[in-house]
């Protein structure tokens, strides 16, 4: 029996901010003190807070060490391993809380959150199947085997699910599909190519608690008449996908996965395909052909996978996410739980990624209905620097941005699609009030628009003059028509676009047009760019009124163009400025001001 | 008994070719098909080396 259990967060995330080095430390400190053997130490999966990271919690005491470095390892295996008192400045410390915080209970980030995909992880040790089995594991599993193929269709279809990787298409309706679909030979996919920038759930899933996801799709194997899947992942997520093998691998051992399965006739096996990581292949056709060995190309629908699918066989696709949940749903009285959750409309809780200009980045997990203002600023902890809340990017490339004004809007699928955005996989990117919402949109539709295959000519096209729109507007040179013609033009795409990815691509056009169109006025017509982003319409001057002349400005500009004596108000010279921002990223008395170009300035990019 | 594949004892004969309909249930509450203090506690060794709580363990 070991004193204490200590898992080290060994996700991405935090191994990339150092975990690994700590939990080397930590190790050398109890050898170096003789008492390695009382401890356990587990690299485990993602607790969430990734802005805090690298975190450590002890169990059973349920101590939660943030923001760690290996030279703290001493003093917490003394003070806290050996001498049992908590090591308060290591805690989680915030203007959202009085004191320092201790674990889940006390610190803000977690207050309205509802671990069910994530239950496991931060918990269990995610290379080990046995403790996969003693957290409830593989149990649904066995109940879906002695239940006929369409009640368990039927059963996670009562339940609400909706496929958490962009659509929300009902999965137990989907399941059917393929279930009633002809023929011996059926397959079941995992979506697991993340591919929205900022969105790191899946990964975050994958990494923390593999089995689930396993036990998902031996499970919709059941449901569909299956006996072989696939899981699509990115090869640029490489621990993800060790996670993957070792856990197909324990569980092959254990006949969880091969031929008759814990004694039912089922049989199933598991294959990995690592991706190359082209945004199209999350599209589900363009995965199949993927997977095929094609290049990744989406082709029209119908046939839809269902029916023809990977090989030409019916295919189930599902997304890291919603098989996540399927454990959940089929163990017994799990589907009356899982509907208590949630909206009408959309069951069950949602992960969300958790990034841009929000205090606590991270992995955050909450119930569907819960609503924008929720998120951003009691789990979110508002925006970083006490700067306004401008609005929020749902749903990555393909989603649209929510505006301040709808800060009491509720995330489920139908009041997002309503709001002109999409749930998508969860990214949500927080802005503040220093975002231009015309830079966003270009930034978006630009990834987009590489990301695109070329198959189709709106898509081709379309989002490549679309973009010529946005880089004259953004330059300075745009045309009162041209709001009408970027709108018909997404209007187009959205209409003849071969797959998702097309369709979706002009939402964050759309609706920064709808929710910002005076931005866009304002940079056609005033040739101004309030939020300082777009380099020619916009410049900065010092408030000479509040300027007391500290030289900060000065000594961070990188081309010399501010001058001024000390104490005495300074000034900036224009024909020199870049536009880099240094200057008001640095003033303390915040006298730099965003004004309209007075006069023509050598802004090269 | 290392892991849970691992047999309690010879009444056991869950392996991937001869498995058995109620492995996963005799993980955590086993040994099912038969009756043996010995057989428990092993799995609740198991079980007590990794628990973080009593909350740890779902059936």
């Amino acid at each position: 029996m070991y004193e204490k259990h200590i898992m080290i967060c060994g996700a991405t995330g935090c191994l990339s901010s150092g975990s690994n080095k700590i939990a080397e430390a930590l190790t050398q400190e109890l050898e170096s003190r003789g008492i390695r053997d009382k401890y356990r130490l587990v690299m485990g999966g993602c607790p969430g807070f990734c802005e805090v990271g690298p975190i450590i919690v002890i169990f059973p005491d349920e101590v939660f060490y943030c923001r760690l470095k290996a030279k703290d390892m001493a003093e917490l295996v003394d003070q806290h391993l050996i001498g049992g008192e908590i090591v308060e400045r290591l805690l989680y410390k915030g203007p959202d809380v009085d004191a320092p915080a201790r674990f889940y209970d006390t610190i803000p980030f977690y207050s309205k959150q509802l671990f069910n995909v994530l239950r496991n992880s931060g918990v269990i040790d995610p290379e080990s199947i046995d403790e996969y089995i003693m957290r409830g594991g593989y149990r649904a599993l066995k109940r879906a085997l002695q239940m006929d193929s369409q009640a368990v269709c039927d059963e996670v279809k009562d339940a609400g699910l909706r496929g958490r990787g962009g659509a929300g298409f009902p999965t137990g309706v989907k399941w059917g599909f393929t279930n009633k679909a002809p023929g011996p030979k059926k397959y079941i996919v995992c979506n697991a190519d993340e591919g929205d920038p900022g969105a790191f759930m899946d990964r975050s899933i994958l990494e923390g608690d593999p089995h689930a996801i396993i036990e998902g799709m031996l499970i919709a194997g059941k449901a569909c008449g299956a006996d072989e899947g696939y899981i699509y992942c990115r090869a640029e997520y490489p621990l993800a996908i060790k996670r993957l093998r070792d856990a197909i691998k324990q569980a092959e051992e254990y006949g969880l996965i091969g031929n008759n399965i814990l004694g039912f006739d089922f049989n199933f096996k598991i294959n990995i395909k690592e991706g190359a990581g082209a945004f199209v292949c999350g599209e589900e056709t363009a995965l199949l052909a993927s997977i095929e060995g094609k290049r990744g190309m989406p082709r029209p629908r119908p046939p839809f996978p269902a029916q023809v699918g990977v090989f030409g066989k019916p295919t189930t696709i599902n997304n890291v996410e919603t098989l996540a949940n399927i454990p959940l749903i089929v163990r017994e009285g799990g589907a009356e739980e899982f509907k208590k959750i949630g909206t009408e409309g959309s069951k069950g809780t949602k992960v969300f990624a958790l990034a841009g200009k929000v205090r606590n980045t991270g992995l955050v997990e909450v119930p569907m209905g819960i609503t924008v203002e929720e998120i951003i600023f009691d789990v979110g902890g508002g925006i970083q620097g006490g700067r306004e809340f401008k609005a929020v990017q749902a749903g990555g490339p393909s989603g649209g941005c929510i505006p301040k004004d709808l800060i009491n809007l509720p995330i489920d699928y139908d009041s997002l699609t309503k709001a002109g955005a999409i749930m998508g996989s969860g990214g949500l990117v927080v802005m503040d009030d220093r975002t231009c919402m015309v830079d966003l949109a270009n930034y978006f539709l630009s990834f987009t628009q590489k990301e695109s295959c070329g198959k189709c000519t709106p898509c081709r096209e379309g989002t490549k003059r679309m973009l010529e729109i946005l880089d004259r507007i953004t330059e300075g040179k745009g045309k009162p028509e041209d709001l009408d013609t970027l709108d018909s033009l997404a209007h187009s795409i959205k209409d003849s676009a071969l797959c998702g990815l097309g369709q979706t691509c002009p939402n964050p056009v759309l609706t920064t047009i709808r929710y910002f169109r005076h931005e866009y006025e304002e940079h056609i017509n005033e040739k101004y760019c309030q939020s300082g982003i777009c380099k020619p319409l916009f410049q900065y001057e010092i408030d000479q009124d509040n300027c007391n002349g500290c030289r900060a400005c000065v000594r961070v500009c990188p081309v010399e163009a501010i001058k001024g004596e000390k104490k005495e108000p300074h000034e900036i010279i224009q024909d020199l400025c870049t536009r880099c921002g240094s200057c008001i990223e640095k003033c303390r008395q915040d006298c730099i001001m965003i004004t309209r170009v007075g006069s023509e300035a050598d802004v090269g990019n | 008994m290392e892991k849970f594949i691992d047999p309690c004892c010879e009444k056991c004969t869950h392996t991937k070719d001869t498995p058995c309909k109620d492995f996963v249930e005799c993980c955590v509450e086993g040994p099912i098909c038969h009756d043996n203090d010995e057989c428990a506690k092993k799995r609740k060794a198991l079980i007590e080396k990794v628990a973080l709580d009593e909350r740890f363990v779902v059936s």
